[in-house]
């Protein structure tokens, strides 16, 4: 393996819609940067904003968080509550001193596979330009 | 404080996984994680040897939680739960990860997606050490079902459902039922008459004292869940409300508007028709061009709208066959007639269709191939002195030269595509929705008819564009479903609901206001909320908004999600 920056990125997928979309990506042997590691959860609207502060704390160097596109939500309307923190997030990330653009929030239907792999890429080169997110370290020496 | 004993199981899934990850790596890696008792690898998990080695480990090693790397959740969650069952283990102390869906088949490079899937097994391992036993719960189930959509498929499923003695609110939006069948004159490829099938049909479901028949209605609302479904339709002012266990959704599909296609003219020429026009024409028995005459020439395109990045990607599937009917309609009722069919490509699947092509291909009917992604042919109207008005011109691939073609009449063989309110019926239904619009299945194969929402069932062509043959199939196979819920009485459903530990609960209400079920109400008296488990859908929501921590998404508390982030980047940054 070469040794040059490889992101660790941790990615919450709601279960109807994106893994849904990012298990079709498989289906259709569609590859993809191996940078995403996937926790599967009922609803865009169960990510709590300590899971992605978490996700960061534990070393992670971005976060994606996807859902069912507007008005698809399996629960009807989680998705609006995921973006409402999303937003809120964002801000409170800044002021912790990590870049917002280290988080991500998209839609991932069931049927888009294709989208879910370019995103994958797409997000993986985004985090890789900006660099490892130092949290980890900064805590581990802190605490 | 019970030990752990966490048994991992690494599938290859034959070579799907095992060529592109070291099975063996990291089974001997995950040996090593905290509370492993034993990890083994496996050519099939999923088979019967395969589970029975599980059920085996689960009894002789004494586990008490287990990690399957394996294939994607969606796929065998279930059949390795039940097998945790056999065992006599709760099905939820169980944790899946997925390496074959989102690692293996994805990845190119060996060494990372072994990296990866050892990452996502840290994962599952850490997170199952929270998990807890859920108990299964059941809900009785209404015996009566609700149907929306009266064309025949939607009829089909009716006259099942009420011929098991069971009772059906059979709902449809315009003011008659039968659907596009019923605009229909012969089918394929038997040319049968199409009213004779459905004018028995019809009459049987208004006659049955089991249906209750509702035109012209709009469903305003769908609330409750499997077994338990309330709802309110609107029938002309009037709102009325229905209560059933179990919903099939047939409400088919539109034509395609050819008008888009500016190569085709339509709507400014006119004797260009589409499929279900000119099957108006042959019901009345007067085909005729505008001016009042018998048409010389007759000409039917193909694939209007179909398979084509520019209209709809997708095959209309009962195009083909139909243009066929049509030929042999047309050559009998105007025996002196020219026809030419322009294709982009046959495709007349389905049992006794290729025979029909077959058997067409022999009679006097000229095929000729059109490019339909670079090249269609255009429609102008001919010159004064030609016999015809109208002139085609094209070029024939097969040949691969350019001709033209005389037209007095010419049939757009138009493709379908979703209903106009696809999306709103899915929203009260709760089903997704296909890039298309049409409904998507809860498994392509598995499970064709039923939807990720537990008692919604799909058939028809909302489903996607089929023939009557395969419509009437899948409306009975969803029946078959239904009458089975209806005969057990009683459903499993989700257990993985929210709950609200009261000690800790502040009484602020937030929950109660992001619930989209309405299922959380406040216990005055206690000062603190309280979920309906009903009612919850477990989608998190208020488990993700409590301030306290006092609401628990059962099988999602915040305890396994931050185990499962901890394992997952555990490996990282670290080498093995």
């Amino acid at each position: 393996m070469n040794m040059a920056f490889e992101p660790t990125i941790v990615s919450f997928l709601c279960n109807w819609c994106s893994y849904t979309g990012a298990d079709l990506a498989g289906t259709s042997r569609i590859p993809y940067a191996p940078n995403l590691r996937t926790i599967r959860i009922m609803c865009s609207g169960r990510i709590e904003p300590t899971f992605v502060l978490k996700a960061f704390r534990e070393g992670a160097d971005g976060v994606l968080m996807c859902g069912c596109h507007p008005g698809d939500c399996h629960y009807q309307e989680g998705n609006y509550k995921c973006l409402r923190r999303y937003f809120l997030l964002q801000k409170y990330l800044q002021q912790m001193g990590i870049r917002k653009e280290r988080l991500r929030l998209e839609w991932i239907s069931a049927s888009e596979g294709k989208q879910f792999a370019a995103l994958a890429n797409d997000f993986t080169e985004a985090i890789r330009q900006l660099g490892p997110c130092k949290v980890k370290t900064v805590m581990d020496t802190l605490t | 404080m019970e030990e752990i004993r966490t048994g991992v199981y690494i599938c290859w899934c034959g070579s799907n996984i095992a060529k592109m990850i070291d099975v063996q790596r990291i089974a001997s890696e995950a040996q090593k994680l905290p509370n492993v008792v034993m990890a083994r690898d496996y050519k099939y998990m999923c088979s019967d040897p395969g589970q029975d080695k599980l059920i085996g480990d689960i009894k002789e090693f004494k586990l008490n939680r287990i990690v399957i790397a394996a294939c994607s959740p969606r796929i065998h969650e279930p059949t390795f739960r039940k097998a945790l069952e056999q065992a006599g283990l709760n099905p939820y102390l169980f944790q899946m990860a997925n390496i074959r869906e989102q690692d293996s088949w994805v990845h190119i490079d060996r060494e990372y997606a072994t990296l990866k899937a050892l990452s996502l097994i840290k994962a599952a391992v850490s997170r199952v050490e929270h998990h807890k036993s859920l108990d299964k719960k059941f809900v009785e189930v209404n015996p009566a079902t609700l149907v929306i959509g009266g064309g025949i498929t939607g009829i089909s499923a009716a006259l099942e459902i009420a011929g098991a003695g069971k009772k059906v609110y059979l709902v449809e939006k315009t003011d008659a039922l039968g659907g596009i069948a019923a605009k229909l004159d012969l089918t394929f490829p038997y040319l049968e008459s199409a009213r004779q099938m459905l004018k028995p049909r019809i009459k049987q479901v208004q006659l049955h004292k089991l249906i209750d028949i509702f035109l012209n209605a709009s469903i305003e609302e769908i609330t409750g869940y499997v077994g338990n479904f309330t709802s309110k339709i609107r029938l002309k002012g009037l709102e009325k409300e229905l209560q059933f266990g179990n919903i099939i959704v047939a409400t088919g599909l539109q034509p395609f508007n050819p008008a888009s296609i500016p190569e085709y003219g339509y709507g400014k020429l006119p004797d260009i028709v589409t499929s279900l026009q000119l099957e108006e024409m042959l019901i009345q028995g007067n085909v005729i061009t505008s001016k009042g005459k018998e048409p010389k020439n007759i000409v039917i395109i193909h694939c209007v709208g179909s398979r084509s990045a520019k209209y709809h990607p997708y095959c209309s599937r009962t195009c083909c066959s139909t243009a066929l009917k049509y030929a042999n309609q047309l050559l009998s009722v105007l025996p002196d007639s020219n026809i030419y069919e322009l294709y982009a490509d046959m495709r007349t699947f389905g049992k006794g269709c290729e025979e029909f092509y077959s058997d067409s291909s022999h009679r006097k009917i000229l095929f000729l191939m059109f490019d339909q992604e670079n090249n269609l042919p255009k429609i102008s109207k001919a010159p004064e002195k030609d016999t015809s008005e109208m002139i085609i011109s094209m070029h024939e691939k097969l040949s691969g030269e350019d001709i033209e073609i005389p037209a007095d009449l010419v049939i757009l063989m138009t493709g379908m595509k979703a209903q106009p309110d696809a999306k709103d019926i899915a929203r009260l239904t709760g089903v997704s929705l296909c890039g298309n619009d049409f409904y998507i299945e809860k498994h392509p194969k598995l499970d064709p008819v039923a939807t990720t929402t537990d008692g919604v069932y799909i058939v028809g062509n909302c489903q996607s564009p089929k023939d009557i043959t395969e419509s009437i199939a899948q409306a009975k196979a969803a029946t078959a479903r239904v009458l089975a819920s209806i005969a057990v009485g009683n459903m499993e459903v989700e257990v993985t609901t929210a709950h609200v530990n009261e000690d800790v609960c502040c009484g602020c209400q937030t929950c109660i206001m992001v619930c989209p079920y309405t299922a959380i109400h406040f216990d005055e008296e206690k000062k603190v909320s309280v979920v309906n488990e009903a009612l919850c859908k477990g989608c998190g929501t208020c488990g993700s908004t409590c301030p306290t921590g006092a609401i628990e998404s059962r099988h999602f508390t915040d305890i396994q999600i931050l185990s499962q982030i901890e394992g997952l980047l555990k490996t990282e940054k670290e080498s093995i």
